[in-house]
């Protein structure tokens, strides 16, 4: 579509785009190849996953809650299971904290690495995209000795976990962390040095503190422009007894988004090491008897920020109302400010940069 | 002889390229730590791309599709037939117009942003291109490629800014990062395929036809820097030819894509310093 | 060790003609709009904003407890991205949300069914009390107001075509 006396013409983006991980729709208003206006619209994985709760009770619904996205499926699962246990005064075993830090930790590093080989490819750099999800298989092959799944791990249930790490699983994930960690510095090294992804990333989709603030955005997106908050902070499961500092960078630009995810696998690979050495042992779960009755607020910090889970049970087994906020959700007014007055070319980066994760968003 | 080499090129000059393609695309893969295809895979495409059925956005694209292919093929023609290297260049540009309307006589909005990226390419490969010609010209008191290869001494010696300025823009010519702005082998880029992105069944195919003859004609320009009338240039060039192949492979692998705006100014940079200051020097000695 | 933090985490209940006043309050204390949700629960909606102190990491969630068919004024001009959490709030419960910007029209989530996470019960009570209300004549600020962002957007509309 062309308006002749304006020159500008509207690109739509999506919902079906190479470079896009999952649908979202862009009406984008381009004058040449600048874009002067952005117009999402979602609403093409819908699946009212939250209505789910009236027909699944509230110890099946942790499967469906973890089948909300693919990416950060076990957060999903750890942040539903734990507003119930809060809803209901469940105290669950040290142990079992543990293991949910290691395997929370393990699908932080998976997916910042998907997102890092899907940032290389929407800059063109397909061996960097490769060498990224190499990385990234070593990873999964850690979460299947684990939890016998790849994606969907299916560990958590109200009261604790289903399964252990054993200590000669923990030798080998020690291991394989070591290779990975060895591994990643070249990686790191290409995206932070090499002058053609510098070229793309430095400079482009800034968003200042005040901005990032107005806008609600949250997670590594909002600590690469200097807010240093981390919501692992609050201590919640074993993070408590973790040592660890928000990785934080102030310029604010995809450079700097790029620097603080791949450097919150670093970190990571860190607190794996620091809970496997403190990890006491006892019991992997405790019983849970009743039902949920009254509501609950739980935060966590998944990869991609804040997500909050909200749980209203009724006495029933079948719960009231689960509400899922998802980080991406709060992200994309960031994306579409900086998406104002940017070139075409960088809208793939643009839309990287917020590690959407719409399967989340909409639920 | 030249209706000999006409009819060599003709018939050797898509065996070649497609050949090359798929090695190519074998050392890619092995660069990125996979498998990759079988080497004969560009010839399989292609067969498989006529085999479909032919659904057009407009007619006037398989019309316009083919003489591109044709006049892609009469440039490469002309230079194997020791013809005005001159005249092939703007021959060429030319064949590069006739693409730019199959993308844009289609109204999607990727295929017209792709053609007008593709116009923009050629200007950015324009100054090394005719200067090209230029040098041999100034060198060799002739534009005709059947006078240059008799020459005494390899071009490359007097030539070697030319040579540079001639190798930069060829990353561009065969469309690989950092500088495949309208078209990339990998469809992830904000414009899908670009310039080919209507481009399907038999117009594809004939897309990647001439793609093969256009890289081939390339590559020739790369061997005409080193042939002399002695015969041991002749596998020299084509040692020299593979070794800028292989650069190309290896520039692609290591590097993003830039943005347009980038690509004009490093083009036109490396174009002015390495091949206009080796014209000031020839200008100079003559 | 790193920081400990010891966030208050609090849920308050205020009346709906309170929300916007307690909103503008919450944006002169710095803080972050978290999340917004709508729950239905005995024959009300619950709604629940929620704010963060990014300092402090402190909670604070305001609750309105209001009939169905009662008006909800947007937030957007204090948190302009509250508009998504609103779209979604009305296109699946039917919370009477109003002057939201921009507004998706219930077409958010592009679901045929309306208003789905609403039990058929309560729809029929809904229609029922929207009934009485405009039976009974009663016109707010926000039925004006309503009407005239409805009536621009009409005639912005006609000056396109």
């Amino acid at each position: 579509m062309e308006e002749r006396e304006k020159k500008r013409s509207v690109v739509p983006f999506g919902p079906q785009h190479p470079v896009l991980p999952e649908p979202i729709h862009l009406d984008l208003v381009l004058e040449d190849e600048k874009v002067v206006d952005v117009i999402p619209s979602i609403g093409f994985i819908h699946r009212g996953l939250e209505d789910l709760v009236k027909k699944r009770d509230f110890n099946e619904y942790v499967y469906v809650a973890e089948r909300t996205c693919g990416i950060c499926s076990f957060g999903h699962g750890l942040g539903y299971v734990e507003a119930v246990e809060k809803c209901m005064n469940v105290e669950v075993p040290i142990r079992a904290k543990y293991l949910r830090t290691i395997w929370s930790e393990m699908s932080r590093i998976h997916s910042h690495l998907l997102w890092a080989g899907l940032m290389a490819d929407a800059f063109g750099f397909e061996n960097l995209f490769y060498q990224c999800w190499r990385l990234r298989e070593k990873n999964l092959d850690l979460v299947e000795m684990t939890t016998g799944g790849r994606l969907i791990y299916s560990v958590n249930k109200v009261g604790g976990v289903l399964k252990d790490i054993t200590p000669d699983m923990q030798k080998v994930i020690l291991n394989n962390l070591s290779e990975l960690e060895a591994e990643l510095r070249d990686v790191y090294k290409t995206f932070m040095t090499d002058y053609s992804v510098q070229e793309r990333t430095r400079g482009v989709g800034v968003l200042t503190k005040e901005q990032v603030h107005d806008l609600g955005c949250c997670g590594p997106y909002a600590r690469a422009s200097g807010v240093a908050r981390d919501i692992r902070q609050l201590g919640y499961e074993a993070y408590g007894e973790l040592d660890f500092e928000p990785v934080v960078s102030n310029d604010g630009d995809n450079y700097a988004r790029c620097d603080v995810r791949l450097r919150e696998v670093f970190q990571s690979i860190d607190l794996i090491r620091q809970a496997i050495a403190k990890i006491p042992n006892g019991e992997l779960s405790v019983p849970v008897k009743g039902n949920p009755d009254g509501e609950a607020f739980i935060r966590i910090e998944q990869p991609r920020g804040e997500a909050i889970y909200y749980v209203e049970g009724n006495g029933t087994k079948f719960l009231n109302r689960f509400r899922l906020r998802t980080p991406t959700f709060a992200n994309i007014p960031g994306m579409c400010e900086t998406m104002k007055g940017c070139s075409y070319a960088d809208i793939p980066l643009l839309v990287v940069t917020i590690d959407p994760c719409i399967s989340c968003t909409e639920r | 002889m030249r209706i000999a080499m006409i009819i060599l090129y003709l018939v050797l000059a898509p065996l070649l390229g497609g050949l090359l393609d798929g090695i190519d695309r074998r050392i890619s893969a092995r660069m990125q730590r996979r498998v990759g295809p079988p080497i004969l895979q560009p010839f399989y495409d292609v067969q498989k791309l006529f085999a479909k059925q032919r659904i057009v956005v407009t007619n006037s694209q398989t019309f316009l599709m083919i003489t591109y292919l044709v006049l892609m093929v009469f440039t490469g023609c002309m230079f194997y037939s020791g013809a005005d290297m001159l005249m092939c260049f703007f021959v060429l540009s030319t064949a590069g117009i006739f693409l730019y309307f199959a993308a844009v006589v289609t109204d999607s909005p990727y295929s017209y942003i792709g053609g007008q990226r593709e116009l923009f390419q050629e200007m950015c490969c324009e100054p090394a291109v005719l200067l090209t010609g230029v040098g041999f010209y100034l060198l060799e008191d002739t534009f005709e490629t059947a006078k240059i290869v008799q020459a005494d001494r390899s071009a490359i010696v007097a030539l070697p800014g030319f040579f540079a300025a001639f190798l930069f823009i060829l990353t561009i010519k065969m469309r690989k990062s950092p500088f495949d702005e309208s078209t990339s082998h990998h469809p992830h880029q904000e414009l899908v395929k670009g310039v080919t992105t209507e481009l399907g069944a038999s117009n594809l195919a004939l897309f990647q036809i001439t793609e093969w003859y256009e890289n081939i004609l390339m590559l020739s320009v790369i061997a005409l820097f080193i042939i002399n009338k002695n015969p041991w240039s002749i596998p020299a060039a084509i040692l020299v030819v593979l070794a800028a192949y292989f650069l190309e492979i290896l520039i692609d692998n290591t590097s993003a894509r830039m943005k347009s705006g980038k690509m004009l100014e490093l083009s036109w940079a490396v174009t002015i310093a390495a091949a206009g200051v080796n014209l000031l020097i020839l200008i100079l000695v003559r | 060790m790193s920081a400990k933090f010891t966030p208050k985490e609090t849920i308050r209940v205020i009346e709906k003609d309170g929300l916007l006043r307690e909103v503008m309050a919450m944006k002169s204390r710095g803080m972050r709009l978290s999340q917004a949700c709508a729950s239905y629960k005995d024959g009300k909606y619950e709604l629940s904003y929620s704010f963060s102190d990014d300092e402090t990491l402190d909670y604070e969630t305001l609750r309105v407890v209001c009939d169905l068919a009662d008006r909800i004024p947007s937030i957007h001009d204090f948190y302009s991205c509250a508009s998504f959490y609103e779209n979604e709030m009305r296109e699946l419960f039917g919370v009477k949300i109003e002057l939201i910007e921009p507004d998706y029209h219930n077409k958010l989530y592009r679901i045929k069914a309306e208003t789905p996470f609403l039990p058929e019960d309560a729809k029929a009570e809904q229609k029922k009390q929207e009934q009485e209300i405009s039976l009974s004549g009663a016109d707010s600020d926000l039925d004006l107001a309503q009407a005239a962002a409805d009536e621009k957007l009409a005639s912005g509309k006609k000056e396109e075509k």
